[in-house]
C-alpha cells in the first residue's frame, strides 16, 4: 500500500469515466456506512447505560431475593423440596422479537406468565406471608434478569456489527478511494502524455512536409529558370524529359 | 393418671437427660456474641464454647449455612431417637405422636414427588428424619393417591387421619395437595389433643393448652395466608383444627373474615388472643404475627418445664430446640449475607 497503489486499467477515456463513476460510487458508499457506524454507536452507548442501570438494582434485588428466602426458611421451615418437587410445567416464559436498528438485527426477550399460580397454597398453614413475599421479590429478579439478558445480548450483537461496519468505513476510506483516485490520475496523466505525443508528432509531420515543399519549389524555380531559353511554351514532353520531378500533394 | 412416684420408675431417667438438655438452649449472653461475629467461623468459634461443642468441627472451611442447618437437626434427631429408643409405653407412644407430624410432611413430599414422576431413590434423602416409617419407600408403588391409601396407609399410624379427610377415595385424587397436608395435620392435631386428655394429670395440664394454642395458632394463619387465594370459605373452614380455644363460635367468624384487621378484631373478643398483635405491623421495626406466635410458642414450653413428672417436658424440648436451630440459622444467614439489619428477629428463649 502506498500513494502509487493503483489499478491497472488500460489508461483510456471510456475507463477514465468508468473510474470516475467508481470514485463517486465509492464515496457516496462511504457517507452512508458512516452514518450507519454513528446510529449504531449511538444505539450502543444507550444500550450500555441501561445495562449499568439495570446491573447496579440488580446487586440489590438479587440480595432482597436470597434475604426473603431466609426470612421464608425461618418461619415456613424448609420449602425447598415443596417447591422443586412441585415444579411441573413452566410459568414463565420467553418470546423472542427482533428489532431493526440500522439494519442489524437485535433479539428482545419479553417475559410472559402462563397458568395459575401453582404455589398458591404453599406455607398455608405456616409462614404463607414471607412465603408470598419470597415469590414476588424473585419474580421482580426475573423480570430484571430477562431484562439484562436481551441487553446484553443486544450489547454484543451491536459491538460485532459497529466492528464491522468501521472496518469496511476505514477500509474505503484509506485504501479503496485513494486507489481510485491514484488510478484515476494516472489515467489522466497517461491520456494528457498521449495528447502530446500526438500533438509533437503532428507538428513533426507538418515541419517536415513544409520542408519537402519548400525544396520542391527551389527545383521547379531551378528548372523552369533552365527551360526558359529552351522552348518555354512546348509543353512537357515525357520522352524527352530526363529529369521527372515528382508531383507532390 | 401417672403418680408422682410411679412416673419417676418409667421416665425419670428421660425427664432428667431432657432437663439436660435443656439446660445446654442457649443464653441471651451466648445470643449476643454470636449476633456479634462477623463472619461464619467466628460464629462456629463461639459456638463451641456452648453447649454444642464440637457441633461443626469436621466441616471443613468455608462452612455455608446449609451444613450448620444440617448439623444441628442432626444433632436434634440423635438426640429424640436417643431417647425414644429407650422409653416405655405410654411415653413411647406420646412421643411417637410428636413425630406424626413429620411423617405427615414426608408423605405429602413423596405423593408430589410420585405425581411428577420423580425416582423414589431421589425423594427418599430428602424426608424429615423424625418423619421416617417403615412404609415410607414402599409409597412407589401408588400412581394415584387413592392408591397410595389403599396400599400403604391402611398400615401406618397415619390411617385415621386419612380416612377423617376423605370420605371417598376419590376425593384424594383431586384434592390439592397443599389442602391435603392441611387436613391431615388438622386430623393429627385433634387426635394427639384428645390423647393428651385422655392420659390427664400434669401431662394434660401442660399439653392441653400448648395444643390448643397451636390449633388456633393454624386457624388463625390459614385464615391470613387465604385472603390471597381462591379458597372457598367452607373449604377453609374443614382447615381449621377443633381442640383449640377459639371453637366454635371463633371459628365461624374467622372463615368469614375478609382481611388481617377484621381477624385482630375477632381475637380480641374470642379466645383472649388480643395480645399477639402487641407490636405487630408491616413496617420494617414491626414484628410480624408470625414472630409473635414464636414468641408465645416458645413462652408455653418454657413453662412446662417449671411442672415435673409429665410427658410435656419432652415436647416442649423438641419445639424449644427447633426454635433454637431456627434462631441460629438465621444469625448465621445475616451473617453470611452481610445484611444484619433484622438480625436481632431471632426468639431469644432464656
Amino acid at each position: 500500500m502506498g500513494s502509487g497503489d493503483k489499478i491497472n486499467v488500460f489508461p483510456s477515456r471510456m475507463n477514465l469515466t468508468a473510474m470516475k463513476t467508481r470514485l463517486k460510487g465509492a464515496q457516496k458508499g462511504h457517507s452512508l456506512l458512516k452514518k450507519k457506524s454513528d446510529a449504531l454507536t449511538l444505539k450502543f452507548r444507550a444500550t450500555l447505560k441501561k445495562i449499568i442501570d439495570n446491573k447496579t438494582v440488580m446487586g440489590n434485588v438479587m440480595k432482597a431475593v436470597y434475604f426473603s428466602l431466609a426470612e421464608a426458611a425461618y418461619s415456613a421451615g424448609d420449602i425447598s423440596q415443596t417447591v422443586i418437587q412441585n415444579a411441573d410445567k413452566a410459568q414463565n416464559k420467553i418470546k423472542f422479537t427482533k428489532d431493526n436498528v440500522a439494519g442489524v438485527q437485535l433479539t428482545n426477550f419479553t417475559m410472559h406468565s402462563e397458568g395459575g399460580d401453582v404455589y398458591q397454597l404453599t406455607g398455608l398453614g405456616r409462614g404463607g406471608t414471607t412465603v408470598t413475599k419470597c415469590k414476588e421479590t424473585a419474580q421482580k429478579a426475573l423480570n430484571l434478569l430477562v431484562e439484562l439478558a436481551s441487553l446484553q445480548t443486544s450489547f454484543i450483537t451491536l459491538d460485532e456489527a459497529i466492528k464491522v461496519t468501521n472496518r469496511r468505513v476505514n477500509g474505503i476510506e484509506y485504501v479503496i478511494i485513494p486507489r481510485l483516485e491514484n488510478t484515476i490520475a494516472y489515467v489522466i496523466e497517461e491520456l494528457d502524455e498521449r495528447d502530446r505525443e500526438e500533438f509533437y508528432r503532428l507538428k513533426k509531420v507538418q515541419d517536415k512536409k513544409k520542408e519537402m515543399k519548400a525544396k520542391k519549389e527551389k527545383l521547379l524555380e531551378e528548372l523552369a529558370g533552365r527551360e526558359a531559353i529552351k522552348n518555354a511554351d512546348a509543353p512537357m514532353n515525357i520522352l524527352e524529359t530526363e529529369h521527372d520531378p515528382d508531383i507532390m500533394f | 393418671r401417672v403418680a408422682i412416684t410411679a412416673g419417676n420408675i418409667d421416665n425419670g431417667y428421660f425427664e432428667g437427660l431432657v432437663r439436660g438438655f435443656r439446660s445446654g438452649i442457649l443464653r441471651r449472653t451466648d445470643y449476643h456474641n454470636l449476633v456479634e461475629c462477623e463472619t461464619i467461623d467466628d460464629l462456629k468459634l463461639h459456638l463451641q464454647g456452648t453447649d454444642y461443642g464440637p457441633l461443626l468441627a469436621n466441616d471443613p472451611a468455608p462452612i455455608i449455612v446449609q451444613t450448620i442447618d444440617e448439623r444441628l437437626k442432626e444433632r436434634l434427631v440423635h438426640e429424640f431417637t436417643h431417647i425414644r429408643n429407650q422409653c416405655f409405653q405410654p411415653l413411647a407412644l406420646f412421643l411417637d405422636y410428636m413425630t406424626y407430624g413429620y411423617m405427615i410432611d414426608n408423605i405429602i413430599l413423596l405423593i408430589t414427588g410420585t405425581l411428577r414422576n420423580r425416582p423414589i431413590a431421589e425423594l427418599l434423602p430428602r424426608c424429615h428424619p423424625l418423619g421416617q416409617f417403615e412404609e415410607l419407600s414402599t409409597i412407589s408403588i401408588a400412581q394415584t393417591p387413592a392408591e397410595l391409601f389403599n396400599c400403604v396407609m391402611v398400615d401406618t399410624p397415619l390411617a385415621p387421619f386419612f380416612s377423617e379427610c376423605v370420605s371417598d377415595e376419590n376425593d384424594l385424587d383431586e384434592m390439592n395437595i397443599e389442602i391435603l397436608r392441611n387436613k391431615l395435620y388438622k386430623a393429627y392435631l385433634e387426635d394427639f389433643y384428645s390423647f393428651c386428655e385422655k392420659l390427664g394429670g400434669v401431662t394434660a395440664e401442660v399439653m392441653c393448652p400448648i395444643l390448643a394454642f397451636e390449633a388456633d395458632r393454624r386457624a388463625i394463619t390459614i385464615t391470613i395466608n387465604s385472603f390471597r387465594t381462591d379458597l372457598l370459605k367452607d373449604d377453609i373452614e374443614n382447615l381449621f383444627p377443633k381442640c383449640g380455644r377459639l371453637y366454635p363460635e371463633g371459628l365461624k367468624f374467622l372463615k368469614n373474615a375478609e382481611d388481617k384487621d377484621e381477624v385482630r378484631r375477632i381475637l380480641e373478643r374470642y379466645g383472649n388472643y388480643g395480645h399477639l398483635f402487641a407490636g405487630v405491623g408491616d413496617g420494617p421495626n414491626d414484628k410480624t404475627l408470625e414472630d409473635r406466635f414464636f414468641e408465645e410458642e416458645v413462652k408455653l414450653c418454657m413453662l412446662a418445664f417449671e411442672q415435673q413428672f409429665h410427658f410435656g417436658v419432652f415436647y416442649a424440648f423438641v419445639k424449644l430446640k427447633e426454635q433454637e436451630n431456627r434462631n441460629i440459622v438465621w444469625i448465621a444467614e445475616c451473617i453470611a449475607q452481610k445484611n444484619k439489619a433484622k438480625i436481632e428477629s431471632y426468639i431469644p428463649i432464656f
